[in-house]
């Protein structure tokens, strides 16, 4: 006898969002990436078709980061002293977007400008055909004054810019709105919080194929369970018919990653814990599968080798077992 | 297009106006005076007037009770021409009496059918000895034992060794004419309270209080036992509010040194200075107060008491004493007849006092058929839901907001509190009204559930609370605490400084309102009864004597229900106190409802915490709780 496997039939879907703009359609991106449309939860794909993968952003900043793992360093050398060059070796790499990070200061210790963030904005978007995120420092102010100036110096290019949180959202909701742009809306792992931040952005007249929801995460170990709750429930809702939580998911792990400390310290630690590289790696990739499993639309990871292992499980998450 | 005339019949003039034009356009025309607080939304009902003949079509009648929408009243700023009409324009005062959202408090009445001494427990009895002599040796105790026992039938009378030893004097004084209060106490017995020379006329009142001991705000009735009558109303922030905001700060505070004991001083400071206070406005001595009836919760009781309070904050949340016995003034440290009877009213559990019994009493819901909810706010919310078959009940911790305190310029609901506030869509200017006329003091707990509606709808706060600090008005800037909002400038106010609301202020207020939401919301999933459901909603509290409802609803306070299911109580604890002050039937209910209310710990369940954050915003994140809020905001203009 048959076994029939039974399905779920969602009233809701995650919304579809575009990022980047060709130039036909008002940027200057060689390609568009598109996410979200699923009508169920990840990978059922006898339950419904899954329209778009996955896709993996490469973090990058505008200057050699102080503060990043030295594995980090020493894998991409010394590009990480020119963002442009950074952001074609992510290219090369295969990833599908880019997310720009804007720094405090400037690599000789001054105040980052509107100016030099304009530049360095520029310079990517001139050196990959990838859509862009752009991320300030977070620092209300700081960001604010960055981003808008960077949303209007690309106005059309369908970047993404963020972050937006509860205590600070109008001014980078504003630009995005006035120049063409996308948010991302980050809430700290709380799923009513996550709706409210939503809602809000919404009642300033962003558009809602414009807003991307940030639901925070955390490492393996260090809270990814609560994380990954909050994003299963955040996906049921938006299944559930839910408008409100019904934006494609992006998270962080490649940042979550590399700050614990297993990632982070190679010496003084147990021996057992085996070569710190392949830890690292290791830590990365795994936090970040377990997110593309509670429905993850974009990944953003740091380290090449752990890109390379996310690619090939999203090959195979995407690919629909031959009917028996 | 055509024209239209509109007439007005107070000072008879006409204007004409083209089709689809609002009243109150035609009323400036007119030269009409139509006050216009909240700029033309149709959220403040100022501007309210009847049509006498001919028809309009009213785009909202939100703030308007259906018998007055019969009566032909409309909004002004609502009312589409569409024919010649003719319109009335009522003064404002009458206005204001007329909108249905301005609910008063209900004034105190008399309880019906209320008869001393059949429902008293404290008689006042004119006693006539026989003087004693060489042949009746008779002790003087015995002596007066043996009078009340002829002449009232008293068979069993206990007294104090202090009153022992003034009686002698007392009857001897009043030549053995003598006036005897007494106190039923239980089966046979009563016990003597006081002993006063001669006949006390019977035209005199016989003095009792009724108080209430909230966290935040103690008040206290002075009854006439004789008819009900209450004298005086006082009420005063608790002296103890400096030790800590809630009740567990206060048990932490009590624990600590001789915390207990500086906590029971300041309670009993405050009620001291309520008892001389309303002694004082209707003009007698303390000493003339014979019985006392106190509500409040739980902490409350334990602190006056100087009862350890700290197992009530510590698992498995056992308190010391439910059910008091009865106690004398002395005992206890109340400013009244020494002997005076102190009856502190039974409570429940940890988390639900005898506020809330009483408040039970006074709502009537435990002897109702059909289910209703119960809600007191104060520093901590209680919600009862339930008929006369069941009631169940929970306690949320809202803080002291919605009282005045712990808000910059918060204050109780007294002269010179604003309680009502409007704000213009365009301007953002406000209006407001004060307490007793004259200049505003500060914002009181029902002004500042007006304020925080006008802040949200107006688009001066977002629905997080945040201030929207590119309105280009100088009524929001940045001040000390982060961003405000100018309510009263320096030169408005009595006190010469600014009156604002501040950032942190409205997270308190948000943080209040969601933790009561919740509670509803968790009680009535727990019983399987949608808030739909219930009948009517008693709201109780110290937060003003006019709450408007649809302000209330609009910040997601109080559900969203048919405004004429919502019936404002007031201070319930003190009218249960009242009661059971005045009647010994209502006392025997009180410990019935306390034996009967099952209590649901909030801290032991974990869909709390969802439903509070979930409730963290205005008026809820889930808006299609509160479908008459979305329709306001789809309001033209709004």
């Amino acid at each position: 006898m048959p076994v029939e496997i039974p399905k779920d039939n969602w009233p809701g879907a995650v919304r579809t969002i575009t990022l980047g703009a060709t130039a036909a359609e008002g940027g200057s991106r060689r390609q568009v990436v598109t996410v979200g449309g699923a009508k169920s939860l990840p990978f059922l794909h006898f339950e419904a078709i899954h329209p778009y993968r996955p896709v993996i952003a490469l973090e990058i900043r505008d200057r050699r980061p102080d503060d990043w793992s030295p594995l980090l360093i020493k894998t991409w050398q010394e590009v990480v002293d020119d963002p442009a060059s950074w952001a074609q070796a992510g290219e090369k790499l295969g990833v599908d977007l880019i997310q720009l990070t804007l720094s405090l200061t400037k690599a000789d210790g001054s105040s980052n400008t509107p100016a030099n963030a304009v530049n360095v904005v520029k310079a990517v978007l001139a050196a990959t055909g990838l859509p862009l995120l752009v991320f300030g420092p977070g620092q209300a102010e700081v960001d604010n004054e960055l981003l808008v100036a960077v949303a209007e110096a690309t106005k059309g290019e369908r970047l993404v810019l963020g972050i937006c949180e509860d205590k600070n959202y109008r001014t980078i909701v504003a630009a995005a709105l006035a120049n063409g742009h996308l948010v991302s809306a980050r809430t700290p792992m709380d799923v009513n919080l996550a709706k409210q931040l939503n809602i809000l952005i919404k009642d300033m007249g962003m558009p809602l194929d414009r807003i991307l929801m940030d639901p925070t995460t955390g490492a393996l170990g260090y809270g990814i369970e609560y994380g990954y709750s909050v994003m299963e429930r955040l996906r049921l809702a938006a299944l559930q018919g839910d408008t409100m939580t019904q934006f494609p998911m992006i998270v962080t792990p490649g940042f979550e990653a590399w700050k614990t400390k297993e990632a982070k310290v190679g010496e003084g630690v147990p021996a057992e814990w085996g070569d710190w590289e392949a830890r690292a790696i290791h830590w990365e990739s795994l936090t970040t599968i377990a997110l593309l499993e509670s429905g993850a639309d974009i990944v953003v990871l740091r380290h090449p080798e752990s890109i390379r292992r996310i690619q090939a499980a999203i090959q195979e998450l995407m690919t629909q077992a031959e009917p028996a | 297009m055509a024209d239209h005339v509109v007439r007005f019949t107070e000072s008879g003039k006409n204007v004409q106006v083209p089709t689809g034009s609002l009243l109150s356009e035609a009323a400036r025309l007119a030269g009409e005076e139509i006050g216009q607080p909240c700029g033309g939304q149709g959220r403040c009902g100022r501007c309210l007037v009847r049509v006498e003949q001919g028809t309009v079509r009213s785009r909202s009648s939100l703030r308007i009770a259906l018998e007055d929408q019969q009566a032909g009243y409309v909004l002004a700023c609502q009312a589409v021409v569409e024919g010649d009409v003719q319109v009335s324009v009522p003064e404002q005062e009458k206005i204001e009496r007329r909108l249905t959202t301005d609910r008063t408090a209900q004034e105190v009445g008399v309880p019906v059918g209320y008869q001393y001494p059949r429902d008293q427990t404290v008689w006042r009895l004119h006693v006539s000895l026989k003087p004693p002599d060489m042949d009746d040796q008779t002790d003087d105790w015995s002596r007066l034992q043996n009078a009340l026992r002829q002449q009232h039938g008293i068979t069993i009378l206990n007294i104090s060794l202090n009153l022992l030893r003034k009686i002698g004097k007392v009857l001897r004084t009043g030549e053995w004419q003598v006036t005897a209060i007494v106190e039923y106490q239980k089966g046979e017995e009563f016990r003597l309270i006081d002993l006063i020379p001669k006949h006390v006329a019977d035209s005199q009142p016989l003095w009792g209080t009724a108080i209430d001991i909230g966290t935040t705000t103690v008040t206290l009735w002075l009854v006439n036992l004789l008819n009900g009558e209450v004298a005086a109303q006082v009420a005063e922030y608790n002296g103890q509010i400096a030790r800590g905001e809630d009740v567990i700060s206060r048990i932490i505070f009590a624990s600590k040194n001789n915390g207990g004991q500086i906590l029971q001083d300041l309670v009993l400071e405050t009620i001291n200075s309520l008892i001389e206070r309303a002694c004082k406005r209707a003009g007698i001595q303390p000493e003339t107060i014979y019985k006392a009836s106190l509500a409040g919760n739980s902490t409350m009781m334990h602190l006056l008491l100087g009862i350890p309070a700290e197992s009530i904050r510590l698992s498995p949340f056992i308190t010391a004493v439910n059910q008091p016995p009865l106690m004398r003034a002395v005992e206890v440290g109340l400013q009244l007849h020494p002997e005076a009877s102190v009856d502190c009213l039974p409570g429940v559990a940890s988390y639900v006092g005898a506020d809330i019994t009483a408040g039970v009493l006074a709502s009537g819901m435990d002897d109702s058929e059909a289910i209703r909810l119960f809600l007191d706010v104060g520093t901590n919310g209680e919600i009862v839901l339930g008929s006369r078959e069941w009631l169940v009940t929970c306690a949320c911790s809202a803080g002291p907001a919605f009282e005045g305190a712990g808000v910059q310029d918060g204050m109780r609901a007294t002269k010179g509190a604003i309680e009502e506030v409007w704000v213009n869509t365009n301007t953002f200017e406000p209006t407001y009204r004060v307490i007793g006329g004259g200049k505003p003091r500060g914002v009181c707990g029902s002004g500042l559930i007006s304020l925080l509606a006008e802040l949200f709808l107006t688009g001066v706060i977002d629905k997080s609370g945040n201030f929207n600090l590119e309105l280009g008005t100088p009524r929001v800037r940045n001040g000390e605490h982060g961003p405000e909002y100018v309510l009263a400038w320096a030169e408005e106010s009595s006190h010469g400084n600014d009156i604002v609301i501040t950032h942190v202020d409205i997270d308190n207020l948000i943080r209040a309102k969601a933790a009561i939401y919740a509670g509803f919301t968790i009680l009535a999933d727990s019983v399987g009864v949608s808030l739909e459901m219930a009948e009517d909603v008693l709201v109780g509290g110290s937060f003003g004597k006019y709450i408007n409802v649809e302000k209330a609803v609009q910040i997601g306070l109080l559900p969203d229900k048919p405004w004429e299911q919502f019936k404002f109580l007031g201070n319930t604890a003190v009218r249960g106190a009242y009661l059971a002050l005045l009647d010994r039937k209502m006392r025997a209910r009180i410990a019935a409802i306390a034996g009967r209310m099952t209590y649901l710990e909030l801290s032991a369940d974990n869909t709390f915490y969802e439903a509070f954050t979930s409730a963290l915003f205005l008026p809820h994140t889930d808006l299609s709780r509160f479908p008459s809020v979305a329709d306001a905001f789809a309001l033209p203009h709004v």
